[in-house]
């Protein structure tokens, strides 16, 4: 670990903003809850892809299919077979993790270059939509119910949005500490150096497939667990909300309005656009069609605009007056 | 004893013969010199040396043993490292970060760091640290592909001329810095244009021309070698 690692997790300010955080449930109305939620789901999912497109630099657009094999596969093995879900869960993430894996083979056996890998990955993002939408025992096209939320931890049950609310914080904050502690630690300074330069790298003894395939199913693995944990807060499992490139989109659009490759960035853009596009949808929706979109796309543009590094990126060296050189 | 023992090695890109059946070998503690026309192979030559390229035919053994097919980051923690000609910058790591990443090679990450310091120092970049590859002058990049190969701990370095480009007195600090290595046990072999820098720097030379060793010897000896001469100004000049 490097030096600033363990006094930063002894800093009593992430402690106090968590424990500010976990009494949510008590200040907020539901409907804000709900998006406060849906919030720290994305939160977690951008952290979780940081790991390959950000710190790795590796522009991956199939993370709709660990998200999908989460939500999906545990799913359908609780539902059909009767598998208690937090085994589901496992049995998700290592069929993740493997994916993943593969993935890093083919990108080092055939060396893709960036935009190939960005391309390879969404092929196999969009054959996963048809390959579960085709499949009877993952819910077909129609999706999968999930039994009602009785409460029951033993069952994977938390009792409402209190209790998802609670295990998402606990999710997210769990992704971003695995960003810094990568950032913190030798696969950090390794992944970085792939990200800059892949030769470069390779000739200080930094191995490609070692470190990408780490790296790879490091994510694969958190996006899949937070897919389960989504799958149980939206008790209906839709392949074309959950197996959706859309969804990859949308989580490399957040890391990236963030700030790549940083610890704090990826979740941070979360917090500022999926409220964000929540409330907009809420507030101008019914006003007129596709305004909220509009309004939306604005702010996106203007943040790229004005930061092109990203916002936390901008705010941290704006407020520590450094060159951006740490990377965290 | 020779550290690294070239045998016959060919690199064929379709019909272009880059490296043509070129032998030679290394002694340890050595400083070998290569030199040659543009295009003659000699930085393709490096890239089969450094594992980065596969050769058409041929052999290469570092300490004894053949390392053709050896990945060039495992060729790293052998002990046999190489610069690039064209200064591989990375974008947004600074220096201190690229040197330490370079010296995990071998230590723990804080010694890393620590030691990526030192090595900074001595390479003459101290007070740059946290500047990124792309905000230092060609001098100081120079100086950085050789902190990088440094941190590693090798055994023979292959440095891609880490002179060219600067003037005769900009040479001076990364010539130190080979020397004292070279002072240290650690083999060297340099591609190098700066003709005054390699002919006092090398022990031994090599010349290629079209892909194929046309000279071998002592500074001396390759100044006055006829094939040389030709070489580099057509053989037209001596009639």
């Amino acid at each position: 670990m490097r030096p600033d690692f363990w006094p930063a997790l002894r800093s009593p300010i992430p402690w106090a903003l968590l424990a500010l955080a976990a009494t949510m449930p008590f200040l907020l109305p539901n409907y804000y809850l709900h998006i406060l939620t849906i919030t720290l789901v994305y939160a977690a999912l951008a952290s979780a892809w940081n790991i390959v497109g950000g710190i790795a630099g590796q522009i991956s657009l199939a993370h709709s299919l660990f998200v999908g094999a989460g939500a999906m596969l545990a799913s359908a093995l609780l539902v059909k077979l009767g598998i208690n879900m937090w085994l589901g869960m496992i049995i998700a993430a290592a069929a993740s993790a493997a994916m993943g894996a593969a993935v890093s083979f083919i990108d080092y056996r055939f060396r893709l270059g960036h935009l190939s890998f960005a391309l390879i990955t969404m092929a196999f993002a969009e054959m996963a939509e048809i390959y579960v939408t085709n499949t009877e025992f993952l819910g077909g096209a129609s999706g999968l119910f999930l039994p009602k939320d009785k409460g029951d931890l033993l069952a994977f049950q938390f009792g409402g949005i209190n209790g998802v609310y609670w295990i998402m914080l606990g999710m997210a904050a769990a992704c971003v500490a695995v960003n810094f502690a990568i950032l913190s630690s030798p696969l950090g300074y390794n992944l970085r150096s792939i990200r800059d330069n892949e030769n470069a790298a390779q000739a200080i003894g930094v191995g490609l497939l070692r470190n990408k395939t780490l790296a790879m199913t490091i994510s694969a693995v958190l996006t899949s667990i937070i897919g389960t944990i989504y799958a149980r807060y939206l008790a209906f499992v839709d392949p074309y909300l959950l197996v959706s490139p859309v969804l990859t989109i949308e989580i490399v659009l957040f890391a990236t309005v963030g700030g790549l490759g940083t610890a704090l960035g990826p979740a941070l853009g979360a917090f500022i656009l999926a409220p964000l596009g929540e409330i907009l949808r809420g507030h101008l929706g019914g006003f007129l069609p596709g305004l909220h979109y509009f309004v939306y796309g604005l702010v996106v543009v203007g943040v790229i605009l004005l930061m092109p590094a990203g916002v936390w990126p901008s705010l941290r060296d704006r407020v520590l007056r450094k060159p951006a050189a740490a990377g965290n | 004893m020779a550290i690294l023992e070239v045998e016959g090695v060919t690199k064929r890109f379709g019909g272009l013969v880059a490296v043509d059946s070129v032998s030679f070998s290394v002694e340890k503690g050595e400083i070998l010199g290569i030199i040659g026309p543009n295009g003659a192979g000699k930085t393709t030559l490096f890239g089969l040396i450094s594992g980065f390229l596969p050769p058409t035919a041929g052999d290469v053994r570092f300490e004894g043993r053949s390392i053709v097919g050896t990945p060039p980051h495992l060729l790293v923690k052998q002990g046999l490292v190489r610069s690039f000609q064209i200064v591989q910058t990375f974008a947004d790591m600074s220096t201190l970060d690229v040197v330490t990443t370079a010296a995990l090679v071998r230590r723990p990450l804080r010694e890393a760091i620590d030691y990526a310091a030192l090595i900074l120092e001595r390479v003459g970049l101290s007070g740059k640290e946290f500047l990124t590859p792309k905000q230092l002058s060609l001098q100081d990049k120079k100086l950085l592909e050789v902190a990088k190969c440094v941190a590693t701990d090798p055994r023979l370095i292959l440095l891609d001329e880490v002179m060219a480009g600067l003037t005769l007195a900009e040479t001076e600090a990364p010539l130190a810095v080979v020397r004292e290595l070279n002072a240290q046990g650690v083999t060297i072999v340099m591609i190098e244009h700066v003709m005054p820098v390699i002919m006092r720097a090398a022990h031994r030379m090599i010349v290629l021309n079209f892909g194929a060793k046309i000279a071998e010897g002592t500074p001396q000896q390759i100044l006055e070698d006829k094939a040389v001469k030709d070489a580099y100004f057509g053989d037209h000049i001596d009639a």
